[in-house]
């Protein structure tokens, strides 16, 4: 996987080399300087393409685990690889053509008159100019909806659409990692449903998507794979229908996160692995009298929120 | 009006009174004798004024327990510590006792003197303030303030003032976190991070803005500008002699600081 004409790593190999992790944790911890320990011993491993959400309650260390990626933290102990590549040395900015981060609150990074300088900015930074950079400034905003307000400016915008601009700003980078804080919040429906359906686009295309989120239906539905965190440690990983089962909803609870109401309802039908909607209801089909649906053209029915 | 602390009704932390030597002093007394430092610290001329000030925040600082922290503040008058020395050591005006003669400069012994003197003061202050702050809670100064008369607003101003320096570092850190994330280089040359400034400024000048409009609001639907006095729930303790001691200090340390600068007494 490449990033375009991104500098990325520079001399080093583009993120997605063969047989190597896109991302590693090697035995990460991290203190801060006035001695809270935020992580403790964190290895994880995450493959070029895999799409993985980090769940886990507030203060947990999924934002703290994230900030190591790009450099704007370095672990108090162990190492943070990149296509494995120690990140030690390289600087925040050089990083940056590497993971793009989409912040959880929009307002702390918007500060351009218009829209569409806002999206530049970015790829401007990692030295993207001409006609590639006004592609990607209108591909971003098409992709999050906001073509039509390139002229807008940021702070007329509501909310929600501020943070999809966050969003279209860090796109537009085109880096190999794409890491997302929070993408769902303050969304209605149609933005939930665009964001997910961004990060399948992404994540498609082969490269690597790690979100944070408190959002479990979102998680389920959107992720291949969770990664549970508590206390600043790893304490589930795996695919949503294993994570969301039963048997973790211990550990679930322990971390104060509830499992998506579909894996729920399959529990209690005694049905395994239903962490969304279609899951369950495929499920719900399979077991079903007569075996198949009425109408298999028919969309799947939603639970809804 | 205040409401006794029952225990049970109230939450631990509003119960939970300060203790010790000098944190169990009311705040306004720490206020006060933070305030009669700068003005020894800076009114008392030679050397008795800083040194007496700063042997005496040393020791309550040991007392409260911050002195290591204390220190840590102290460190950020290195600057202009260090210009104070330099400036009149080097450059003190009509000074010609020279210490040594090193190419074009010569330091005297009159400008290191002053140096030194200044240095003290700058330092004493420092510590005094880092001292108060250490060890009084904001909100327990502003409701000692606004039982003492301040009004709901002056403790709002006052409170919103001191608070606004932790709040816009924090802000000013995150943003600044986000356009690194977007590939702003803010660890290269004076031209580059004086580039970087716009990214940085607005989003944190703006965000404080909205900030105080929705703090205003949030206010109103509290009903902030309700008529009548509101209840402190937090009453700290203070003494008849912790107000005799406020005032003493107070009108001493000013008379004192007026004398020296008027030649009327003259300390060592």
């Amino acid at each position: 996987m490449t990033a375009g004409s991104n500098p990325g790593l520079a001399a080093g190999p583009a993120v997605g080399s063969a047989g190597v992790p896109a991302i590693e944790f090697e035995s990460v911890s991290f203190a801060y300087p006035e001695g809270t320990l935020v992580l403790r011993e964190v290895s994880l491993r995450i493959e070029p393409g895999e799409s993985v959400a980090i769940v886990g309650q507030n203060g947990s260390g999924k934002s703290t685990l994230v900030r190591h990626l790009n450099g704007l933290l370095r672990p108090s102990s162990g190492r943070v690889l990149l296509d494995g590549r120690d990140t030690r040395p390289l600087h925040v900015a050089r990083l940056a053509g590497v993971v793009g981060l989409a912040f959880q609150n929009p307002d702390r990074q918007l500060f351009a008159g218009r829209v569409s300088a806002e999206v530049a900015f970015g790829p401007r930074n990692l030295g993207i100019r001409g006609s590639e950079l006004e592609g990607r400034v209108r591909a971003a905003l098409e992709e999050v909806g906001l073509a039509d307000d390139s002229a807008t400016n940021p702070y007329d915008l509501g909310y929600s659409r501020r943070k999809l601009l966050a969003l279209a700003s860090v796109l537009a980078m085109q880096t190999p990692i794409l890491i997302l804080d929070e993408p769902t919040t303050g969304q209605d429906a149609r933005g939930v449903a665009r964001v997910r359906e961004i990060v399948a686009r992404v994540a498609g295309g082969g490269r690597t998507v790690i979100a944070i989120s408190h959002d479990m239906r979102f998680v389920a539905e959107s992720f291949r794979r969770v990664v549970v965190m508590r206390e600043g440690r790893v304490v589930l990983d795996g695919p949503p229908g294993v994570v969301f089962g039963e048997a973790s909803w211990p550990e679930l609870r322990a971390a104060n996160l509830e499992p998506p109401l579909p894996a729920v309802v399959g529990a209690r039908l005694g049905l395994r692995a239903t962490p969304t909607d279609a899951t369950l209801v495929a499920a719900l089909v399979a077991v079903r009298p007569g075996g198949e649906p009425d109408d298999p053209k028919r969309p799947a029915p939603s639970l809804g929120s | 009006m205040a409401v006794s602390a029952e225990p049970g009704l109230l939450p631990e932390y509003v119960r939970r009174m300060p203790d010790g030597r000098y944190r169990g002093l009311n705040p306004v007394t720490r206020l006060a004798l933070a305030a009669v430092a700068a003005i020894v610290a800076f009114g008392v001329r030679d050397w008795t004024g800083p040194v007496v000030v700063l042997g005496g925040v040393v020791l309550s600082g040991a007392t409260a327990g911050v002195l290591r922290k204390m220190a840590l503040f102290g460190l950020a008058t290195i600057p202009l510590v260090a210009s104070i020395l330099l400036v009149n050591t080097f450059f003190y005006p009509n000074a010609h006792d020279i210490i040594a003669r090193l190419g074009p400069l010569s330091p005297t012994w009159t400008g290191a003197t002053a140096a030194l003197q200044a240095t003290l003061r700058v330092v004493a202050f420092g510590l005094s303030a880092a001292l108060f702050a250490l060890t009084t809670p904001m909100d327990d100064l502003l409701v000692e303030l606004e039982r003492r008369g301040l009004g709901r607003r002056g403790a709002f101003v006052v409170g919103s003032a001191l608070g606004a320096i932790p709040r816009m570092a924090e802000r000013a850190r995150e943003v600044t976190d986000a356009q690194r994330a977007r590939g702003l280089d803010t660890e290269g040359g004076p031209w580059r991070r004086f580039k970087g400034l716009v990214p940085l400024v607005g989003p944190v000048v703006l965000g404080a803005l909205g900030e105080v409009e929705e703090r205003t609001m949030a206010l109103e639907a509290r009903a902030f500008t309700a008529p009548g006095r509101p209840t402190l729930l937090r009453r700290l303790p203070d003494s008849n002699w912790q107000r005799a001691a406020r005032w003493t200090l107070l009108t001493g340390s000013m008379g004192l600081a007026g004398a020296s600068i008027a030649g009327l007494v003259r300390l060592p």
